[in-house]
C-alpha cells in the first residue's frame, strides 16, 4: 500500500488559500459506514470550500470515498490511495 | 428498458443452495440488460476469494464457479463488503474476476436512483 507521497503533500499546500480552513486526518483503517461517517463530522466543521486531506488505509476507500463524495455533492479533488482531498461543497 | 438490479447474498458454503441460485438470478438479470450487482456481506464474501467455490456444484444447476465467471463475463459486477472481508483476514489480492471491495457508500451510491433487488 502506497505512502502518502511528497506530491500529494504539496498539491494539499496549493490549496489551501488565504484564511480558508483546512484541516488533515489519518482516519487509519477503519471503513463503510463509520469512515464516511467521521469524515462528514469533519468535513462539517470546515466553512463551505474548505478542503480535508484524509489518510484512509481501507481497501474500499478508492471506491467509497468517491462514491460518497458523488452521493453527497462534496469535491473529490484528488485520489492516490490512501491519501483523498476533498473539498466541502457550498462554495 | 435497461435498469438496476441488487442481488444480496450473505451465504457460503455454509448454504451452498443459496448461493448458487443467487447467481442464477444475478445471471438473469446481466442477460436481461440489467445492470447487475451481487452484493456479498457476511459470510458470502468467501466467495470473492479465487478457488473458494471451485468444488460448489448443487444439484440441477451448472458448478457455482461456471456461475460466476459467466456473470462477470457478461459485465456483472460483485461488490465486496469490506469490513465482512477485513473481519474474516481475507487476502484482497485473491478476488475472483468481477469483484471489487467496497463499503456502504458505493451500495448506496449503486441502489440510491431506485433499483429492484432479491436476497439470499
Amino acid at each position: 500500500m502506497k505512502d502518502e507521497g511528497e506530491d500529494s503533500s504539496q498539491r494539499w499546500e496549493l490549496l489551501q488559500p488565504a484564511g480558508r480552513t483546512c484541516s488533515a486526518w489519518d482516519a487509519g483503517d477503519i471503513g463503510c459506514g463509520e469512515l464516511v461517517l467521521a469524515l462528514r463530522t469533519r468535513l462539517l466543521a470546515l466553512p463551505p470550500g474548505g478542503v480535508i486531506r484524509v489518510r484512509a488505509t481501507d481497501p474500499a476507500a478508492p471506491e467509497d470515498l468517491p462514491a460518497w463524495c458523488r452521493l453527497t455533492g462534496n469535491s473529490l479533488v484528488s485520489a492516490d490511495h490512501p491519501t483523498y482531498l476533498i473539498r466541502r461543497k457550498g462554495e | 428498458m435497461p435498469g438496476k438490479f441488487c442481488v444480496s447474498l450473505t451465504c457460503a458454503r455454509d448454504n451452498t443452495d443459496k448461493a448458487t441460485v443467487a447467481f442464477v438470478v444475478a445471471n438473469a438479470a446481466a442477460a436481461s440488460d440489467q445492470e447487475t450487482v451481487v452484493f456479498l456481506s457476511t459470510e458470502g464474501v468467501r466467495l470473492a476469494i479465487r478457488g473458494y467455490a471451485d468444488d460448489i456444484t448443487e444439484e440441477g444447476f451448472a458448478p457455482l464457479k461456471d456461475l460466476m465467471a459467466s456473470f462477470a463475463s457478461v459485465g456483472g459486477k460483485i461488490y465486496v463488503c469490506s469490513p465482512c472481508f477485513k473481519r474474516r483476514k481475507l487476502d484482497d489480492t485473491a478476488l475472483v474476476p468481477g469483484a471489487v471491495i467496497v463499503g456502504g457508500a458505493k451500495l448506496v451510491e449503486f441502489m440510491s436512483s431506485g433499483c429492484p433487488g432479491v436476497s439470499y
